[in-house]
């Protein structure tokens, strides 16, 4: 098989979602292939067409969720790998992201977490009903760019202000830029509690944060 | 059917898994399965299909979906499991007819037959963000429709100037406070005995609701109390101990559910099946005497697109021809208050609920999305959909969706963003403005020329 087939195959089964077939490949081929280019040449390509396939609703969630799904698994393999020869995959940036305390809906953030890894971002993900503490705790943890923090009801957004808060009360806030969304988060609120980003739609809130990050990089 | 406390030996007991390996590798699975095997396949050309066999095989599916997955509980981490009989069973058994309210506002409320030629019950009112100065006067507003039998009181999340945080104290307050404004609004109105059959929609956390549900704040077990899951059919201990103590205090349980379509059913097919299946989680967990649902697209936000109808319309007729109990169903607009577009998309969609035969309410605008957006023009136009159309088959539905749909689609994703409540209503005298009415009039000789009727 030819490279050019071999990143094909990788790619078509990372979007079909298919970790056995994926994972066999990686191995098959680690030895022979670079690491890195099996990630760069077939699977990012891959994450990224089922990215769009998602935002345009060609695919759904289950779908998305696979192919994240087998990515990690084949991650698995290639990472040791990569350590092995003293190579790096470049990331974006680094997100710490969660739902807010006391909200347990996971959907939104779980659409963007994947849309994140799509794009090429190291994604934390830190699961739902999270206090403003652990957010900054996590984030200093991994040393995190972004802090991304969704909340779904009118009654839980207000969390998100608390982590400004904390922020702020830390002397941390120019350290992590903190970006918000959720089913009732307006532009309008993100400019009141002081976030750097908001995106309407999952597929937007990639856009500003790579905006927020070539901000942060030039800067 | 099981108790509820063989239901809590298996909330405590069933299989442990993370919540990611039930979304992964038991409702994911259990979702694709059942759309494959009874071959449901969404038709855009027919948004509100007039096909028992398709209802009945949407029945069959969730059915098999309910038997395969069961619901989730995040605090035990454990998959709650029933078998087919068992769910059969407590469908069987379920109540078919609930009363709400008291006096002469009381309320039967049956289910409805798709095509069928009764009156759905006109549900009105909004649980969306609403500010504490003008909540008593919406719900005045709603009650004075008289066409409206049951309504929703706004959720109003401030105490003073205080913002309601989730689980706080404050929330407490603002949950109690929004059940006295709600009674208030419709003692004013003529009518003390008509049922708030939401939930009390201030509050997220179980123990607000319980404490807003003290008789001494206007809260009546004739009421409906509506206990929410999250996505898909997971619940947590906070909604089982309002189960718990609502069927203790012998109230009206409903349950809701807003399954998302592109979320983890993936398209119309499988959100169709998970939107009925949760009626079961309903009768069996949350031990619900009235559904309702909520379906909503993910991209774009809102239920008037071709599969968001497909969805709701479809899993109507399923829910109706099959399990029979009171149901209704809320849709969201995309276009804001008071435009041509919010009207169009409203009618589309009652047409859709009421030929499949469930109850009414009115759409709500914007998405549900900002604060006082909801207006009382709102549910009196839902109830003179209803009232006028009486008998209004799937088949001229489907007609009439689809040239609504030509009409609006083109601009849903970016849709009119309207004018809310105090932009376009007399504040003292609630009456709309001018400009409003012109708009409603205009939409409903608009509606009357593609054949739907107002009364």
């Amino acid at each position: 098989m030819s490279q050019k087939e071999l990143f094909q195959q990788l790619k078509n089964a990372l979007m079909q979602g298919d970790s056995e077939a994926l994972t066999e490949l990686v191995k098959a081929n680690i030895d022979s292939t670079d690491p890195l280019e099996m990630i760069q040449q077939g699977m990012m390509p891959g994450m990224a067409e089922i990215g769009d396939q998602f935002s345009n609703c060609e695919v759904f969630l289950p779908e998305l969720l696979m192919a994240a799904e087998a990515w990690e698994e084949a991650m698995k393999i290639i990472k040791p790998k990569l350590l092995e020869m003293g190579q790096a995959m470049e990331k974006r940036g680094t997100i710490v992201i969660g739902t807010v305390q006391t909200d347990i809906h996971e959907i939104g953030k779980n659409i963007l977490l994947n849309l994140f890894t799509t794009a090429g971002y190291e994604v934390h993900d830190l699961g739902c009903d999270v206090p403003a503490a652990k957010f900054l705790e996590e984030a200093q943890k991994f040393n995190a760019d972004i802090i991304a923090a969704s909340a779904i009801m009118s009654t839980t957004v207000t969390y998100q202000k608390d982590i400004i808060d904390l922020l702020e009360s830390r002397n941390l806030r120019d350290k992590f830029l903190v970006m918000v969304g959720g089913g009732v988060v307006t532009q309008e609120w993100a400019d009141k509690i002081g976030a750097d980003g908001y995106g309407d739609l999952a597929s937007d809130a990639v856009v500003v944060a790579n905006e927020l990050m070539a901000k942060k990089k030039g800067a | 059917m099981l108790s509820f406390l063989e239901v809590m030996e298996r909330v405590t007991n069933g299989p442990m898994m993370t919540a990611k390996e039930y979304d992964m590798k038991v409702f994911i699975p259990a979702v694709k399965k059942a759309v494959k095997k009874y071959d449901i396949k969404f038709d855009p050309e027919n948004p509100c299909p007039a096909d028992d066999d398709l209802a009945d095989r949407i029945y069959q599916a969730a059915l098999d979906l309910y038997a395969d997955c069961g619901s989730y509980c995040t605090d035990t981490q454990r998959n709650i499991r029933f078998t087919r009989e068992e769910i059969e069973q407590a469908v069987y058994e379920c109540p078919k007819v609930v009363y709400f309210g008291e006096g002469p506002d009381r309320v039967e409320w049956r289910g409805r037959m798709p095509d069928d030629n009764t009156l759905p019950n006109c549900h009105v009112g909004s649980g969306t963000e609403t500010t504490e100065n003008i909540a008593l006067k919406m719900v005045e507003a709603y009650a004075n429709i008289s066409k409206a039998k049951t309504v929703s009181v706004p959720a109003v999340t401030n105490v003073g100037h205080q913002k309601s945080q989730a689980g706080s104290p404050i929330e407490t307050l603002a949950g109690i406070n929004m059940m006295r404004l709600g009674r208030e609004g419709l003692r004013r109105a003529g009518r003390p005995g008509m049922p708030i059959i939401d939930h009390v929609s201030t509050c997220a956390a179980g123990i607000s609701t319980i404490a807003a549900s003290n008789p001494d704040f206007g809260a009546r077990k004739s009421d409906g109390w509506i206990i929410a899951p999250h996505a898909e059919f997971k619940i947590n201990y906070s909604s089982l101990n309002q189960v718990a103590y609502f069927t203790n205090w012998g109230a009206n349980i409903g349950q809701e559910a807003g399954p998302i379509l592109g979320g983890y059913a993936g398209g119309p097919e499988g959100t169709a099946i998970t939107t009925l299946a949760y009626a079961f989680h309903g009768i069996l967990i949350i031990r619900a005497t009235y559904h309702l649902t909520y379906p909503i697209q993910m991209f774009p936000v809102c239920s008037t697109t071709p599969g968001m109808i497909y969805v709701i319309s479809t899993s109507s007729q399923a829910f109706a021809r099959n399990i029979g109990a009171p149901y209704y169903a809320l849709g969201y607009a995309s276009a804001g208050a008071a435009t041509r577009q919010y009207f169009l998309e409203s009618a589309a969609y009652l047409a859709a609920i009421q030929s499949s035969g469930i109850g009414v309410e009115d759409v709500h605008p914007n998405k549900a999305v900002g604060i006082n957006q909801a207006l009382p023009i709102d549910s009196e136009f839902s109830c003179s959909f209803a009232h006028g159309n009486i008998g209004i088959t799937r088949k001229d539905a489907n007609k009439i969706i689809k040239k609504l749909q030509k009409i609006y689609l083109p601009t849903i994703k970016d849709a009119p963003k309207g004018r809310g409540m105090l932009e376009c209503y007399d504040m003292e005298t609630m009456q709309p403005d001018d400009e409003l009415l012109q708009v409603y009039d205009d939409a409903i000789k608009e509606l009357k020329g593609l054949g739907l009727n107002f009364k």
